[in-house]
């Protein structure tokens, strides 16, 4: 399969200290590829250089064949690709409905046509089917900020899906979430891969959710990748046990 | 709660139509005063309440609006043209102002903003060969459209307060449509905005080129409704007014500015029974009002429903559906 994220020789620096340090790696089509690291060893920094939030020192992005380094977010998520962040990221003000709209408006018609348009920029129905499949429906009309944690969470992984990206980056989905919220994320995910055959790239430090949900896993640190392979094998891996599995 | 926000709606669109006819002219002038300045506050609500952009360069738009006004009429053009100038001239002048909001934001944003309003004012009071300096415009005169005068205090109120509908209703439109909910979201989280594809840029540039357009606008007929006009009824006063106008009403709520320009027009008067205090008096009750509910007067109303409504289900929102915050 072609690769649709190719990343080579990335580089970011921030005074003395280097976040990503020479960073390589290809991510294929419809592969869901788990990125794993201690505290500090540069996965968020990585995540921020490939979809426009930082711009690198060094190295080159390239989605589709596209060079996309230095490119606004915004422009990268009109190429098909989404995000979520470490920290919960949604509107409180706005409802789960209009959250979901909103994470999908800008992908219809023109900045103009939106204005005489539609309220809803004609996503009513697909928020209707994307809270349906975050089992989130009981919520809709619900404040964001009224959600408890998990919920919110669940909001957060169903705004990057609202577009129908191809790419999808996903920084650490399960911080803070309960094991039943858990299960139940992994599950829509792992729906939402089967069904729509988009390429997950995943930062996590749970273990059991990376081992259970990707194909592939990358290991991060000190801003280097120190091993790559199946989610068997890496944790097998003496050199990835010594740097961060510690047992 | 739909039906009690139409009878209220209802109610005031009655009351706003009918309660001139009980007026004096200086009433009458009053209430014009307020459906002008609630043009001004509906714009900067756009900009501040709902992008999350400080300004404090919404007098200053007010005062280019007037002079544009006042200006071009006086130089033969007719009035309709002259008030589209104005409030085109502002959203080219609003925009250009929205760059700095690009880099950056909060009380920097304020600083830059009010270091505008003072450029203006200055550029109004020295630029003589313009404005006639301190001496200001006098003798602006009210339109007529297809025989039908606005010189009258009634007539001209009926026409500020059919102008204050239409670009309500423009307003309420816009805050409706995807660029509404894509304004929260630039006050939110502009970060998040900009990984869903809100281009934060453009919708900056915009809420500050439309709410100065509506500033302008207001401008445009503060000029006829006065008939003089002199650089220091724009200069940061006038601003602060209208800030006050927003955050007392409710900032970020629809209906907000309308409460809002409602308490800072009339509230001086009123207390004007106590002659040399009532500057005091305005002050301190702006500052009880703030301290108790700094969400402004709807944000109260709204948590006093809240309570009221909790037992019975679902909670009202005064905030128009899909407009937030």
């Amino acid at each position: 399969m072609s690769a649709i994220l190719e990343v080579a020789d990335l580089h970011k620096s921030f005074g003395g200290v280097t976040a990503v340090n020479g960073v390589s790696f290809d991510v294929r089509e419809g592969e869901i590829l788990g990125i794993i690291g201690p505290n500090g060893s540069g996965k968020s920094t990585l995540f921020n250089c490939v979809l426009g939030q930082l711009l690198p020192d060094g190295g080159e992005v390239r989605i589709d064949g596209k060079r996309t380094t230095g490119m606004r977010p915004c422009d990268l998520n009109r190429l098909g690709v989404s995000r979520t962040f470490q920290l919960l990221q949604v509107f409180p003000q706005l409802s789960v409905h209009d959250n979901l709209i909103l994470a999908g408006q800008e992908h219809q018609g023109s900045m103009f046509s939106r204005l005489i348009g539609r309220a809803d920029a004609g996503l009513g129905e697909a928020a209707d089917r994307m809270v349906e499949f975050f089992q989130l429906s009981h919520l809709a009309g619900e404040q964001a900020g009224a959600l408890s944690y998990g919920q919110q969470k669940l909001l957060d992984a169903a705004m990057a899906f609202m577009a129908g990206p191809r790419l999808v980056l996903l920084d650490e989905p399960a911080g803070g979430v309960n094991l039943t919220m858990l299960t139940h994320l992994r599950e829509r995910l792992q729906a939402y891969h089967a069904q729509r055959k988009a390429t997950f790239v995943v930062i996590e430090h749970q273990m059991e959710f990376v081992m259970a949900l990707c194909t592939r896993v990358l290991v991060l640190a000190e801003g280097r990748i120190i091993a790559e392979g199946a989610p068997h094998d890496i944790r097998r891996n003496p050199v990835v046990i010594e740097a961060y599995l510690g047992y | 709660m739909n039906r009690l926000r139409a009878a209220t709606a209802v109610a005031a669109t009655i009351f706003a139509v009918a309660v001139p006819f009980f007026l004096k002219p200086f009433g009458i002038f009053l209430i014009s005063m307020w459906a002008v300045l609630t043009i001004a506050a509906i714009g900067l609500n756009l900009t501040l309440g709902y992008a999350g952009q400080v300004s404090l360069a919404q007098g200053a738009f007010v005062g280019i609006g007037a002079y544009t006004v006042a200006l071009l009429t006086q130089a033969g053009y007719p009035f309709a043209l002259a008030f589209v100038a104005a409030g085109g001239l502002c959203f080219a002048i609003g925009g250009m102002l929205g760059y700095p909001a690009l880099r950056v934001q909060h009380h920097y944003l304020a600083f830059v903003t009010l270091a505008f309003t003072t450029l203006v004012f200055l550029v109004l009071r020295n630029e003589e060969w313009l404005t006639n300096g301190i001496y200001g415009i006098n003798g602006i005169i009210r339109p007529t459209f297809f025989g039908w005068s606005t010189r009258s205090a009634l007539n001209f109120y009926f026409f500020s307060l059919g102008t204050l509908a239409v670009l309500s209703m423009a307003t309420w439109w816009m805050l409706r449509s995807p660029w509404g909910r894509a304004f929260v979201a630039l006050r939110e989280n502009p970060i998040r905005a900009l990984s869903l594809g809100v281009d934060t840029r453009r919708y900056t540039l915009m809420a500050f080129a439309i709410g100065s357009s509506l500033g302008g606008l207001s401008g445009g007929l503060y000029a006829p409704l006065v008939q003089f006009i002199d650089p220091g009824s724009f200069a940061l006063g006038m601003s602060f007014n209208l800030l006050l106008m927003v955050i007392v009403g409710g900032s970020g709520y629809f209906f907000g500015p309308f409460v809002g320009a409602l308490v800072a027009v009339l509230l001086p008067e009123w207390t004007r029974i106590t002659q040399g205090y009532y500057l005091i008096i305005y002050a301190a009750l702006v500052m009880v009002m703030m301290a108790f509910c700094p969400s402004g007067i709807l944000g109260l109303i709204e948590r006093v429903l809240k309570a009221a409504f909790r037992s019975g289900g679902t909670a009202p929102a005064l905030r128009a559906e899909g407009i937030g915050p």
